[in-house]
């Protein structure tokens, strides 16, 4: 029928550390691989139970906050064409805490089930967040043991690639998708994460407004800045 | 999670007295604690408009939080307290719960 069906199916791997995690920091890029016929798995290391926005005005509690954050998290996943989602069960900001060891073989194992071409999680230094240094640290480290091919890049906030000189990297250390087609399914992820998003205005304003607020790109660091990369704005 | 009532919140925050509770408390951008166990003594809530809640425990214990402002009795009959600003970001929490919360 298409020509997704005659070659192997390209499969992605994600380990973010929240629900959300992977809207905010590149939802375009999901939607966009989804559309390319691209088998997608997202890891939440936690269901963001620890958060503080509960909502606006507030309707969730640290009880109910779990499952409501799941439910968000699902339809995002729709939005974005992610068809695997799976969680860790960690508490939310305690990722760190984790035996680091266990969780990397979790990881591996997951890695070799899989055998994904690509795989996506933080920088363990640029994470931002402990919990996000925590699982990039792991997953890092679990692909660079048990992975025999693919790559590895590290998620990047905003624009901030946009200048890679500033934390030491070149533009050969990056790559810049064009996501542009795929705001719309970003928007309407950003909007699944409702209790996370009410409390910026910008989001529910009219759909022109709101995509108006996302970049054109989504930045990508690679996990081996030596690997041969075949084009600068792709990561397959 | 509706508007405190300083008498109605009391009561079933005294319902805990005399009793074993397990309890869940927070400055959400500092610090949590989840599951100790108490002997609640005493428990109070004081203030309008924004709460304190204190419990004494065990005979020799304080644990005193502010700025709630809201408050439910779940359905596992589980007290939660907590405050929440104008945009409805969680500022500080205070459940009580005769049975361990999930962890």
């Amino acid at each position: 029928m298409n020509k997704n069906e005659q070659a192997p199916k390209r499969k992605l791997l994600a380990v973010f550390a929240h629900p959300d995690d992977e809207t905010f920091i590149c939802g375009g890029t999901f939607a966009k691989y989804a559309a390319e016929g691209v088998e997608m798995t997202l890891v939440s290391a936690t269901r963001g139970e620890m958060g503080r926005r509960m909502g606006n005005p507030p309707y969730l509690n640290r009880e109910t906050i779990a499952p409501a954050r799941e439910l968000e998290l699902r339809e995002a996943c729709d939005h974005l064409g992610i068809g695997n989602l799976m969680f860790f069960d960690i508490r939310d900001k305690t990722v760190e805490f984790e035996d680091e060891e266990l969780l990397t073989r979790r990881i591996e194992d997951l890695i070799r089930e899989i055998d994904p071409d690509v795989v996506l999680t933080f920088h363990e230094l640029y994470g931002g967040h402990p919990d996000h240094c925590a699982i990039g640290k792991v997953t890092t480290a679990a692909f660079r043991r048990s992975a025999t091919r693919g790559a590895l890049y590290f998620i990047t906030f905003g624009d901030a690639m946009e200048r890679p000189e500033r934390y030491g990297h070149t533009r050969k250390d990056v790559i810049k998708v064009d996501v542009q087609a795929y705001n719309e399914a970003k928007l309407a992820a950003f909007r699944a994460h409702r209790c996370q998003t009410e409390i910026d205005e910008w989001v529910w304003l009219s759909d022109k407004e709101a995509l108006s607020r996302f970049g054109r790109y989504e930045y990508f660091l690679k996990g081996d800045v030596n690997a041969p990369q075949r084009v600068q704005h792709d990561l397959f | 999670m509706i508007p405190i009532t300083r008498m109605e919140a009391e009561a079933e925050l005294r319902k805990f007295v005399g009793s074993e509770a397990y309890i869940h408390s927070e400055a959400t951008s500092f610090v949590f604690v989840r599951n100790f166990k108490v002997q609640v003594t005493q428990a109070f809530i004081a203030g309008e408009g924004s709460f304190r809640a204190a419990l004494r425990f065990d005979g020799h214990g304080w644990l005193r939080m502010e700025a709630l402002t809201h408050y439910e009795v779940d359905e596992h009959g589980r007290l939660l307290l907590a405050g929440y600003d104008d945009k409805g970001r969680m500022n500080v929490a205070l459940h009580l719960g005769r049975e361990p919360f999930p962890e």
